[in-house]
């Protein structure tokens, strides 16, 4: 099975050091990429049909076009790493940071040439201090081995919030503003950090640049699917057997996801599999033969995002995984609008009551309806899926809810 | 301005400048689009979602405060669909909100009350106790804060940023934990406070002055000028006459500013805003000579005793309170038939002050410009003071000046200093009792005239309350004394 | 301000850390890029942030002192209340409550003798609940300063104390 960031994780533990890295043949796609026309690089980066691994799935090629070049805007652009990973269930980053820094940093250096980027950033999650200092390391073995050229690659760290990780809440953290999500347009790449055109990548989308330069970028989309190229990394947790990063081609089965990683646990029934981090409703039993990549499963009524995979069993409860995330959004809300800032609080409130034995049917068909007018009416994703969760897991598990209600009588 | 487009409002074919914002665009079509956040000086940040309107071929709903008009556009802000998104916006933003309405100053002219009546009209899903924040807080000399009330549009942070930028206000905290507050360490005490109680929509900032006085659909509304300085900031002015036992019985309530984009924009200062107090208190009713006993007049008896002593030895001292009406008589009297050279009106020494980038402007007085479009020209209190001392002045004919704000100690001296003095003007003053003969006037507030500002700019100011017992407008008493003038002199020539 | 309030701003930091802030206005392309880190440290020196030394970084990075309170008061590394030295972080995300963090919670309440965002009397510890850390795999995850500590088990807990 092709492997892309993890295939040399079992067998090279020194993965992480420039040596290693160089031994496997690591910075050699860099010094292509370098004897390359940029455009030509950006069509190849086209063709792989990357999609962004952040959560937001958007084509990286086409993300990468959308910069103006230097004789329409004249002046400095940026490529910022997102490595602000906090939606639950996802540490594939973490990982990817600790074991394969040097492949990230390839990757940025690749980014920074196609887009003229002089001064490159690395935001990562301030509770990732392991990993920035990692970073700080491989960035000085680099540097020192003469690999950054002309581009100054800044670590920078953030401070707590989960609404960072957003992209345009990214740029307003890292000019020292509260994370408040900016309303485009613009978009970032044209007028993104100290509004200069800004290109916000992830971790693990910047790390298959070396790849698709060295291979080319129509091998990396025939690994995927027919618009998702490539591999995508899972981090599994929940109730599974053996928790962890797994590494499949686009397109690949649920099933076969969860065979390779012993979900759910002995004895116990599928209740549900969260494919991308909290904010993404479950698939459900039905779903086990599905593939996995963006559109498929945008088509069976939830997302791919982060892949933050996690298992849930009969064991668990609806109502308390329901809750546990609305208390999860409630806290990391930024606050700026209405809907967002008021409904997740009042929606945990009611949630929290149910758990406390004194809910009324009532407040199941209120808490449909609100999240009905908060989705879609808010100024980010974060909002919108405030409303979206309470919707998943009423529409999936009515049972669970059904059962928190007082009985009358 | 972008070029002309044409685009639908509501099923209607308009045109509009492209990218104008479609608030805008259909508030001057006359729609209105509910919103609280946006506000025209303040920018647009989108955050009460309330705007939502219905954009043919978007993938949802947009806020028409972030939203250009382009060609073609197909709007509708008066759907079902579009009122059941903008109700559900107001639903949340009244989730915590406590129910503060008896208490509440802002009660009737409440955003959140006035969208609830038109669009809202749901029952409450509520069963949880609201979230709790301080309220009572004394932000500054003029404002208080509520922050349970607080919808979090952020207007107030935006003008204390942008508009003064004193940055007296903030908001701290995160998500559900956020709350305006004053800066720690810092009072919102800026000389342009007490507009954040107007561009806020709720009670949350609400005005000292105001609070607890008389309800709000008590009072009428007049369109106005300040007079405290030459900028003549267009206000209204909100009287109280149904309820004379509200407000501790004072007739004026507060004052608001008019949007005016030639002269104030949207705003006004602290000292014209709450420098009313002279409207309801130390006010003169009554025609009076008071020397050597205290006798009422009538008018026309007034004016044809004083009118003889109106001649050789008359010295005037005005102000530029006077409106382009006053000034008109002024000058046909003092002037024209008097032959007076003694003008005093300049507002040096006591009517000069603080100016700053924003509104306020040196002089303190609105219609000095009045006095110089008739070519009319003011010596300085010095050179009266020694006129004064030297008994040179016969007749010293005061209108609306307080003598001791310009000589202190030395007023009353040198008041006494002339053979007859005259006193006009709506309040009394410190000297008030000194003088020979006191007539009343009325506040501009209880006639309609006209201010001409420092830069030229006429503003017309209409009554607003019916003057207090005999009281009449300045141009009026001039235009009565030339005519007694002018009676005895015919009877002069007769003889 | 008052005169008192004055001082206190002056005199928030020592000249070292002083220099370190000035350091952070100078780090990256653009001054204001620097306010995050710098905030980051003064949480470091002084396991808070208040209003005296975010006015005095708001001076140093020539800010108005509102907004630099608003970026203070936003971001959950920054606290009001004095953190222990070690401070402590059990997550509560999806996975890891599923885990049983709440058990390791009223463990952790146990074995440190405090209630959550409360420091230990000798100042050295104090525990917190965290949304997702990343670390599901190893869930309930716990960390000390920003560095991942593994699974919170009875035994996991009762070694910090013992941690340098």
């Amino acid at each position: 099975m092709t492997k892309i960031l993890t295939k040399h994780f079992d067998s090279e533990p020194k993965f992480h050091e420039l040596e290693t890295y160089r031994k496997l043949g690591g910075y050699e796609s860099l010094k292509k990429a370098l004897g390359m026309e940029r455009a030509a690089l950006l069509a190849e980066v086209k063709k792989s049909n990357l999609r962004g691994l952040g959560g937001a799935g958007f084509p990286t090629g086409l993300k990468w076009e959308t910069v103006p070049s230097e004789d329409k805007v004249p002046g400095p652009r940026f490529v910022v790493v997102n490595a602000d990973e906090s939606e639950p269930g996802c540490y594939k980053d973490r990982i990817l940071l600790t074991r394969a820094p040097h492949q990230l940093i390839e990757g940025l250096l690749i980014a920074s040439y196609v887009i003229g980027a002089k001064d490159s950033f690395i935001f990562i999650r301030g509770e990732y201090q392991n990993q920035y200092d990692i970073l700080e390391k491989a960035l000085a073995e680099a540097d020192q081995a003469g690999l950054l050229g002309a581009v100054k690659i800044h670590l920078m760290r953030g401070a707590g919030a989960y609404i960072s990780g957003l992209d345009t809440a990214l740029l307003e953290t890292m000019e020292g503003k509260k994370a408040w999500p900016r309303q485009p347009p613009p978009f970032p790449t044209v007028a993104g950090l100290m509004a200069k055109p800004t290109v916000v990548n992830n971790v693990e989308t910047l790390s298959m640049l070396p790849f698709i330069v060295r291979e080319g970028g129509e091998a990396f989309a025939k690994i995927g699917g027919p618009k998702s190229g490539g591999t995508v990394v899972f981090s599994i947790s929940g109730s599974v057997e053996r928790p962890g990063l797994y590494e499949f081609p686009m397109g690949v089965k649920l099933r076969d996801v969860l065979l390779a990683c012993g979900g759910p646990l002995p004895g116990r029934k599928l209740k549900g599999v969260i494919p991308g981090g909290t904010s993404m409703p479950p698939l459900m039993e039905k779903d086990l033969d599905i593939q996995l990549d963006f559109d498929s499963v945008r088509a069976a009524g939830t997302f791919l995002g982060a892949g933050g995979m996690i298992v849930l069993d009969d064991t668990m409860d609806a109502v308390e995984i329901a809750h546990n995330i609305e208390r999860f959004l409630t806290h990391e809300s930024c606050g700026q609008c209405t809907p967002c800032r008021e409904g997740s609080n009042w929606s945990e409130r009611i949630l929290h009551r149910l758990l406390d034995g004194k809910g009324e049917a009532a407040d199941i068909d209120n808490l449909s309806r609100v999240g009905e007018n908060i989705t879609g009416k808010v100024i980010c994703a974060l909002g919108d899926t405030v409303g979206m969760v309470l919707k998943g897991y009423i529409g999936r598990y009515p049972e669970d809810f059904k059962k928190r209600v007082k009985s009358n009588g | 301005m972008g070029k002309i487009v044409k685009y639908k409002l509501n099923g209607v074919e308009r045109e509009a400048p492209e990218g104008q914002l479609v608030i805008e665009a259909a508030k001057d079509a006359g729609v209105e689009i509910p919103h609280y956040c946006y506000h025209p000086a303040l920018g647009n940040p989108g955050n009460c979602r309330m705007c939502i309107v219905d954009v043919a071929g978007a993938p949802k709903p947009q806020v028409s405060c972030r939203t250009g008009v382009r060609e073609g556009m197909d709007v509708k802000s008066d759907t079902d669909a579009v009122k059941r998104a903008q109700a559900s916006a107001l639903e949340l933003h009244l989730v915590n909100h406590p129910l503060d309405c008896p208490v509440c100053d802002q009660s009737g002219e409440c955003g959140l009350q006035d969208y609830y009546m038109k669009i809202g009209q749901y029952q409450s899903e509520v069963r949880e106790d609201k979230e709790h924040k301080d309220k009572r807080i004394v932000a500054g000399p003029h404002v208080m804060l509520d922050q349970e009330r607080c919808i979090l549009c952020t207007r107030c942070t935006r003008f204390v940023d942008n508009v003064t930028k004193t940055h007296e206000l903030g908001i701290f905290g995160m998500g559900h934990t956020e709350r305006i507050d004053v800066t720690p360490g810092m009072t919102l005490d800026n000389a342009y406070s007490g507009n954040v109680v107007d561009i806020c929509p709720v009670g949350a900032l609400t005005d000292r002055d105001f609070r607890y006085k008389v309800r709000v659909w008590y009072l009428d509304k007049t369109d106005s000028i300040c007079p405290g300085c030459s900028r003549g900031c267009n206000i209204s002015v909100h009287a109280n006459t149904a309820r004379p036992w509200h407000n501790d019985g004072k007739r004026v309530a507060r004052l608001k500013p008019r949007m005016n984009m030639d002269v104030n924009g949207y705003w006004m200062c602290d000292d014209g805003r709450y420098g009313f107090t002279n409207l309801d208190a130390d006010r003169l009713g009554k025609v009076l000579r008071l020397s050597p006993v205290k006798t009422e007049l009538s008018w026309v008896d007034m004016a044809s005793e004083i009118a003889p002593l109106l001649g050789e030895g008359l010295a005037v001292v005005a102000s530029g309170m006077l409106s382009n009406e006053d000034w008109a008589a002024y000058k046909s009297l003092f002037a024209d038939k008097l032959n007076v050279t003694q003008h005093y009106f300049s507002s040096e020494p006591d009517q000069v002050g603080v100016e700053d980038e924003l509104l306020r402007r040196k002089d303190k007085v609105p219609n000095l410009k009045g006095a110089e479009a008739l070519g009319l020209k003011s010596g300085s209190f010095d050179e009266l003071a020694k006129n004064l001392a030297s008994g040179k002045i016969r007749t010293l004919y005061v209108i609306e000046r307080d003598l001791t704000k310009i000589w202190g100690d030395k007023a009353a001296g040198l008041l006494a200093k002339a053979g007859v003095s005259i006193l006009q003007g709506p309040n009394k003053y410190a000297l008030g009792d000194s003088f020979t003969y006191r007539l009343p006037a009325t506040a501009y507030v209880e006639e309609e005239g006209h201010f001409t500002n420092f830069e030229g700019k006429i503003g017309a100011y209409k009554k607003a309350l019916s003057p207090i017992g005999d009281a009449r407008p300045d141009w009026d008493i001039f235009a009565l004394l030339g005519k007694a003038l002018a009676a005895g002199r015919k009877r002069e020539v007769a003889a | 301000m008052t005169p008192d309030a004055a001082l206190a701003v002056k005199n928030a930091f020592t000249p070292e850390q002083e220099a370190a802030l000035v350091a952070w206005t100078k780090k990256y392309p653009y001054t204001n890029l620097g306010l995050i880190e710098a905030l980051r440290a003064v949480q470091d020196w002084h396991r808070k942030v208040e209003p005296a030394a975010a006015a005095r970084v708001a001076e140093i990075f020539g800010m108005p002192f509102n907004h630099v309170w608003g970026v203070a008061t936003f971001f959950p590394t920054f606290t009001r209340w004095k953190t222990g030295e070690k401070r402590v972080g059990i997550c509560h995300g999806l996975t890891c409550y599923l885990a049983g963090s709440s058990k390791m919670e009223k463990c952790l309440e146990k074995t440190l003798g405090v209630p959550k965002k409360t420091a230990t009397p000798d100042g050295k510890l104090s525990w917190e609940p965290m949304e997702c850390i990343g670390a599901c795999e190893q869930g309930p995850a716990l960390q000390v300063n920003d560095r991942l500590v593994g699974k919170a088990t009875e035994e996991s807990i009762s070694k910090l104390k013992d941690m340098k």
